[in-house]
């Protein structure tokens, strides 16, 4: 016994001595943290620099830029009060095809106004005629005007038909072309987007949302909220309801977040609840992967420069893999500790708002400690065993892959983990042993009624599965570890395994 | 304890172990006695590896048992062990001492007196400079040395080395000789494996030889000297003399550029006459009666046993 603690010094004393430790313990966690909240200060940022500039192609005609711009003035605004977004609309004038089309539509339409100021000429003479008995001729005069009419009508309806083709070919070009004059504009980073309006919008309620990154789901979700309003608006003055009994069904509402919590309700803030315990996945992730890959690298070294012979001779496979787990989860847990030390120094000295970070307490921080050790027994028996039958770095980097793979899943699930803590999926992947510390870290904080059950069963869970594991792996290290440049096969492993 | 008075010794008996499809030991017993050394020899895969690995309790035998001092080997704790292996390998990062130190204290030495042997032998050695060097700073002699004092810091009772002088400097390989002698001297026991069988005959008063997981032979160097004589000479001339070969008495063994190895014909010609009739020819440099080195022997008996199997 007194050996396993030898080995686990030795282990944990070269270690915790090395530079790639203090890197891991002290720089890595903080450009970690510095890489997944760097977007988040960008994010924030931006919007306080400028305003946006939004292009609007409006086809419907129903004057949907000022109504646009009015409510996006009322609900964002930037740090300044100034508006936080700019509407215009896309201009064509320019467009020497629009110019062109746009000259002929005039011209149709004087023409189909001369054609009506003669029609009405024609009809207020004939007017004249029936009226007055005495013209000479009368008989004459009214039929000849009447095929003047008549020839005068045919001529006006034909003209109005061609007005309304050509109105339809013009609203194409237009659109066409204002479409790649606000592409052009979007493309020289002048405008941030742009919104066209079809003209059946008011029916359909269609709008395309130009942008070069979609993904903005923010920007998204804040113009469909409004132009949701405003086209229920224009619905309802369509029922001629008054202007003024729509403003106040209109009023908007604002939503605050809280939590319920064992120590009172908190306001919620989405950054912190969420970034905050993925930041302790990723902590627990590094830490156990750290000390794990220096366990299987400290296997391997022995097992190819023959030191592992002289191990053996004087202490039994158990206690020297008992003894490298030990002292290498000693030397995850120094890390997590000096991280936990970190965060209370950063407590202390007022760089992180404690008052708005409720889970940062003693609790957690155990069950952070708890989960790790835990975490780290499971990993680090398997980490042993790897070491141990692989006959290269290669072979056993490959295995640990695989391994970070499976470990890093429950970060993936974070956002259904966010959206419920305690979803029976959420619950059932905390009872996987690979995957149980990082969703317990993440649950913990998270959840607003306490777990303790899913706590102590999940916790007895791993105390039995690494029972399992340290068997398992103790019998495959004890066999394997004196083999050379060979892998054993999985048939082989398994007769280790069963051996009595 | 009434043993402690006499002598240690080391059995084994009728040890077998098998890997898969192959016997790599088949009813191996020798027995080795304190204040000797024992020399275990054979060819590549005779099994030499795997007995000690057995005698260091790294791997269990199938059947039969290993004794120390009476007690079976799994019983008895590492401490009464030392073990240099033919790989040779440190922790390339570590810094001397603390090694030393690493494998004293597994050893049940306190860490206080670790340091100290270390730092002794480090000076007996020599190498006393590199006490706080990285191992992988120096040269592979120095590692070797350094691998040595690993394996009897602790003073053990029996001490295993596989090829202990492979790879080190006639001057180092004579301090070693002198530790060796020294640590002898104390009644324990020294088992050497090696393939170099002028070593062996130099240091060894005991061996065995093993061949395809069997003993071949077992006994002191001289007796087995003895057994093997077999009336030969060995001379040498200044010049040449090529018409020796061509003599009917003797039958010539062996021939060198200026010299043979021969037995006389019997009932021909008595060795004085010989060489009385060589004199007249030309000038004898050496001439000796030739004891078979257990290089011959070995061969000789590997041969016969490959001879006898087919």
């Amino acid at each position: 016994m007194k050996n396993l603690f030898r080995v686990a010094r030795w282990e944990f004393v070269t270690r915790i001595k090395s530079r790639s430790f203090l890197f891991n313990t002290f720089v890595s966690p903080f450009l970690f943290a510095a890489v997944i909240t760097l977007p988040l200060f960008v994010f924030n940022m931006q919007p306080q620099i400028s305003t946006k500039l939004i292009g609007i192609i409006d086809l419907s005609g129903l004057h949907i830029k000022e109504e646009l711009q009015r409510e996006l003035n009322r609900s964002y605004r930037l740090g300044n009060r100034s508006s936080e977004y700019m509407v215009m609309n896309v201009a064509v004038g320019n467009s020497p095809v629009y110019k062109r089309m746009a000259t002929k539509y005039q011209e149709i339409r004087s023409r189909l106004d001369s054609i009506n100021n003669v029609y009405n000429q024609i009809k207020e003479q004939r007017m004249q005629y029936y009226k007055n008995r005495h013209i000479p001729n009368r008989d004459y005069v009214l039929r000849s005007s009447y095929e003047k009419l008549q020839n005068t009508r045919d001529e006006k309806e034909l003209t109005q038909i061609e007005l309304v083709r050509f109105k339809t070919a013009l609203d194409s070009v237009y659109k066409r072309e204002a479409q790649k004059m606000a592409d052009s504009l979007l493309y020289t980073d002048v405008l941030n987007a742009y919104l066209v309006f079809q003209p059946d919008f008011a029916k359909t309620g269609v709008v395309e949302f130009h942008t070069k990154n979609p993904g903005d789901l923010r920007e998204v979700d804040r113009f469909e909220k409004i132009l949701q309003t405003i086209i229920i608006k224009k619905r309802i003055l369509d029922d001629q309801i008054p202007r003024s009994k729509i403003q106040k069904w209109f009023r908007p509402i604002r939503i605050k977040r809280y939590q319920l919590l064992p120590q009172g309700d908190q306001e919620w803030n989405f950054y912190v609840q969420f970034y905050g315990p993925l930041i302790g996945v990723f902590l627990l992730f590094m830490a156990i992967f750290t000390a794990g890959g220096y366990v299987f690298s400290s296997v391997l070294l022995e097992k190819s420069n023959r030191v592992i012979e002289v191990l053996l001779s004087y202490v039994n496979s158990s206690q020297l893999m008992g003894g490298k787990i030990l002292g290498l989860g000693f030397l995850g847990l120094v890390q997590i500790l000096s991280w936990i030390l970190i965060t209370v120094l950063m407590l202390a000295a007022g760089l992180l708002p404690a008052d708005k970070i409720a889970y940062l307490n003693l609790q957690n921080a155990l069950y952070f400690i708890i989960y790790f050790s835990l975490g780290f027994l499971f990993y680090g028996s398997i980490f042993v065993t790897i070491g141990s039958v692989s006959a290269s770095e290669y072979d056993a980097q490959q295995i640990n892959q695989l391994l970070r793979t499976i470990a890093i899943f429950p970060v993936l699930l974070s956002l259904l983990v966010l959206a419920n803590p305690n979803a029976p999926l959420i619950r059932f992947l905390s009872y996987i042993p690979f995957l149980t510390p990082s969703f317990m870290i993440m649950r913990i904080p998270l959840s607003s009624v306490p777990i303790t059950f899913d706590i102590y069963a999940t916790m007895t869970l791993m105390v039995v599965s690494i029972a399992v594991m340290i068997w398992i792996s103790g019998r495959i290290f004890r066999m394997s570890t004196l083999m050379i440049g060979k892998k054993p096969t999985p048939q082989e492993i398994w007769s280790w395994i069963k051996v009595k | 304890m009434d043993k402690k008075s006499e002598k240690n010794i080391l059995e084994v008996q009728e040890v077998s172990k098998r890997f898969k499809d192959t016997l790599v030991l088949n009813g191996l017993s020798f027995c080795v006695q304190g204040g000797e050394t024992f020399g275990l020899l054979g060819p590549n895969g005779a099994g030499k590896t795997t007995t000690m690995r057995m005698i260091m309790n790294i791997l269990r035998p199938d059947s039969g048992e290993i004794y120390f001092n009476g007690t079976p080997r799994n019983r008895l704790e590492g401490v009464h062990f030392g073990y240099l292996p033919e790989e040779r390998g440190l922790y390339p990062r570590a810094r001397v001492l603390d090694v030393l130190v690493y494998f004293g204290t597994l050893n049940n030495m306190p860490r206080r007196k670790a340091e100290v042997e270390a730092i002794r032998y480090l000076d007996r050695l020599g190498i006393i400079e590199y006490t706080d060097a990285h191992i992988n700073e120096l040269s592979k002699g120095i590692q070797q040395k350094i691998q040595f004092i690993a394996a009897f810091l602790h003073d053990p009772e029996v001490l295993i080395l596989d090829e202990p002088f492979s790879g080190l400097d006639p001057i180092n390989q004579t301090i070693l000789m002198e530790i060796l002698e020294e640590y002898k001297k104390k009644d324990k026991i020294l088992i050497i494996s090696t393939h170099m069988m002028d070593q062996a005959e130099k240091i060894c008063d005991h061996i065995c030889l093993i061949n395809q997981a069997q003993v071949v032979i077992d006994g002191a160097v001289d007796s087995i000297r003895k057994k093997f004589r077999e009336d030969a000479y060995f001379i040498e001339f200044d010049g040449d003399y090529s018409a020796l070969s061509s003599m009917e008495d003797i039958q010539i063994l062996e021939e060198g550029k200026h010299s043979y190895k021969f037995v006389l014909k019997k009932g021909r010609l008595s060795l004085a006459d010989l060489l009385k009739k060589v004199e007249e020819k030309a000038r004898i440099r050496r001439f000796e009666v030739f004891e078979p080195s257990l290089h011959d022997i070995f061969i000789r008996l590997i041969q016969q046993q490959a001879e006898e199997k087919a």
